[in-house]
């Protein structure tokens, strides 16, 4: 948050303010902190939060991408069954299946498991469990594994954006430490006049407002980046390095390892009959079918309940579809009830669309307000006589790069037989922050939106022209007016006003 | 029914907020009234999501559209002043200005980064390994910490003149936590 909004909106009665007096000196030195930490991590934080605002609609995304359905609500057991049979029956040799089951947010029947050449693959089943076809969903993976892991290798991407979600912590509790006045100031939004105040009143107007869910998503964005670390000393503290042994603790009931061929394959339909019977108001929503045909085969089924904040309870099932008992993500005790909630905490996945639209809106504003920080920065920079005009373009270039990035991905992904979104995102985001070369912020801005807007338009055309005859999911309609809005919004948001058109 | 309860509580935040703006708008005989008001109608709603959508559930679906609908509120209230005007003189504080030494720049991010990093993760594991109470909540409560501490520790480091204090309390506390519980090394 910056303080150069201080000076009051209006002028009201002196009265005995009931905030604590925070000395100036102190305010000095953590505006200088939150300044260079905000300055070192503007661009990294910038991404995670755009990223991460996008990968709310990752099933959303996951449906649009392949909108022929089938569209199933429910589905039998006996039918599950038989598309892990049919799954196996195209590989004898796959190691692992994940099954994903239908829920009102991926009303699918699916199977992924690598295939005879080590590859993977995810076929889609119909109500009777026959594969009908395979899912190809390569721009939403590209757009999951940005936000997780930055494509860069697991751990490593897995620590950078644990440590940025670190960094956005600190920032937030820096930004508040350094506003004194960030309660009395909660409504004072003034648009126009000195750039540097328009841009001071919309960074902590947002970020005042915005400030649970700015903790919760950076607490648990850190904690699941920089698990792997914490689990890793954790090890090395007290099992000689073995992290396995760490993570076994989350894991239930162990089945051992057996190679050997078992005489029939799991049934995995009388598994979910006998979670049914056991826990008939929990929904199955996946299943790991782990070494299927061998001995030591065995199923991990994810159980969703009502009203839970939650990623569900967890149950293993032996190779003869007995239970063998629950890891206790909602039975257990606080650790494992915490743990399981924070992915849907931090993705919004919990409370129906108001909350997946609630944490999109919100994490653009926490986007906004990493853009706003730099802008401030800057503007700071040019009132005192020191601009900065190369960075002052080449902050706007980026900023305005990820939506343009990520429409001309989304677009190419659709339409080329062989899509390489991550590719097409580098060079989208390398050619719009060279673009800072030429024009001035303004008018890099404007362009860069325009573009934007008409890429997201032509995307959503382009679906809906490519899957006009078979859009059995509603849902693609819905994904493709909704990038049409956003094209518009964009495209209105660059026409001149009375007023200056942000930067 | 999730979504329909979280839309039909949502005007208890907004009608919370339009009160404490109607208290931020300027002196009146009312003001305490409506701050009262407001902060009562923001409790009432998180409350109220309790039994409706569930404990943990409830109030977190809450804040995150509540929040947004208050941001629609400010957004709505927004003051558009002409762009020929000067900006007044700033009253706010500025950053204090540091001298640039290469060194203290070096080590201000080494205190901020990674060891504040492993003074956290000490903390972390000293929770997790030496803490009363059962193995897998230790070990949660203990990774949360983890970022929560970092974070504080950056943000410390980061805005204390005085490095070699923040340098000596944060080797000690990685000495001391990491110590603890190396030493102890079983959950």
């Amino acid at each position: 948050m910056d303080a150069s909004s201080n000076k009051p909106a209006k002028t009201k009665a002196a009265g005995k303010p009931i905030w604590p007096k925070i000395p100036a000196e102190f305010v000095r030195a953590m505006l200088a902190g939150h300044s260079a930490l905000g300055l070192a991590f503007a661009a990294l934080i910038y991404l995670v939060c755009f990223s991460g605002s996008v990968a709310v609609f990752t099933q959303e995304f996951t449906r649009w991408e392949q909108p022929e359905g089938p569209v199933l609500r429910t589905v039998s057991p006996q039918a599950v069954d038989a598309a892990v049979r049919a799954t196996l029956a195209k590989n004898p040799k796959a190691h692992d299946l994940l099954v994903r089951l239908p829920t009102p947010d991926h009303p699918r029947l699916s199977v992924h498991g690598d295939d005879a050449v080590g590859g993977e693959r995810t076929y889609v089943a119909d109500q009777a469990g026959r594969l009908v076809g395979e899912a190809r969903t390569p721009w939403t993976e590209f757009q999951t594994e940005l936000h997780t892991v930055l494509h860069l290798p697991r751990a490593w991407g897995g620590f950078v954006v644990g440590l940025t979600g670190v960094a956005l912590l600190s920032s937030l509790v820096s930004g508040v430490l350094s506003h004194p006045r960030v309660f009395r100031d909660a409504f004072a939004f003034r648009w126009g006049g000195s750039k540097r105040l328009q841009e001071a009143d919309l960074h902590n107007r947002i970020s005042v407002w915005g400030l649970p869910f700015h903790l919760a998503v950076s607490l648990t964005g850190a904690f699941l980046g920089l698990t792997t670390i914490i689990v890793g000393v954790l090890a090395l503290a007290t099992f000689k390095g073995d992290a396995s042994k760490a993570y076994a603790l989350f894991r239930g009931p162990t089945v051992a390892d057996d190679p050997r061929p078992a005489a029939k394959v799991i049934d995995v339909g009388a598994a979910l009959a006998n979670i049914a019977a056991r826990y008939p108001d929990a929904q199955p929503t996946y299943i790991y079918v782990e070494h299927p045909g061998e001995r030591g085969q065995h199923a991990i089924i994810n159980l969703a309940t009502e009203g839970r904040l939650s990623r569900g309870e967890t149950v293993v099932v032996d190779g003869e579809s007995r239970i063998l008992g629950e890891v206790g993500y909602e039975s257990g005790s606080l650790g494992f009830r915490v743990l399981s909630a924070m992915t849907p905490l931090h993705f919004g996945w919990f409370g129906g669309w108001p909350v997946k639209i609630a944490y999109f809106l919100l994490g653009l504003g926490l986007t906004a307000v990493t853009a706003s920080g730099v802008a401030i920065w800057l503007a700071r920079r040019r009132d005192k006589g020191r601009p900065a005009p190369g960075w002052e373009r080449l902050w706007v270039a980026f900023a305005w790069s990820q939506p343009f990035a990520y429409g001309l991905s989304a677009l190419i992904s659709l339409l080329s037989p062989i899509p390489a979104p991550v590719a097409v995102w580098g060079l989208a985001t390398l050619i719009a922050c060279g673009s800072a070369v030429f024009g001035t912020p303004r008018g890099l801005s404007i362009m860069l939106r325009r573009i934007s807007a008409g890429l997201l338009a032509l995307t959503a055309i382009a679906h809906g022209a490519s899957h006009v005859s078979v859009m059995a999911d509603p849902i693609g309609w819905a994904m493709d007016g909704a990038l049409l809005a956003a094209a518009l919004t964009l495209a209105l948001t660059t026409l001149p006003r009375g007023y200056p058109v942000r930067c | 029914m999730s979504a329909l309860w979280v839309l039909a509580l949502t005007p208890l935040p907004l009608a919370g907020a339009t009160l404490l703006k109607r208290a931020w708008d300027g002196p009146s005989p009312q003001r305490p009234w409506l701050i009262l008001g407001g902060w009562g109608l923001l409790v009432l709603a998180i409350g109220a999501s309790v039994p409706l959508m569930g404990p943990a559930r409830g109030p977190a679906a809450i804040l995150a559209v509540g929040s947004m609908a208050v941001l629609a509120l400010v957004a709505a209230g927004v003051e558009r002043r002409s762009a020929r005007n000067k900006a007044p003189r700033e009253l706010a504080p500025e950053p204090s200005d540091r001298r640039r030494v290469a060194w203290r720049g070096w080590l201000r991010g080494f205190l901020a980064g990674p060891l504040a990093g492993v003074a956290a993760l000490g903390c972390g594991l000293a929770v997790a390994i030496c803490a009363p109470g059962q193995v897998q909540s230790r070990m949660v409560i203990g990774g949360l910490i983890v970022p929560f501490l970092w974070a504080g520790g950056m943000a410390w480091t980061l805005s204390d003149d005085k490095i070699l204090r923040a340098f000596a309390v944060l080797a000690s506390v990685a000495t001391l936590t990491l110590g603890a519980a190396f030493l102890k090394g079983a959950l």
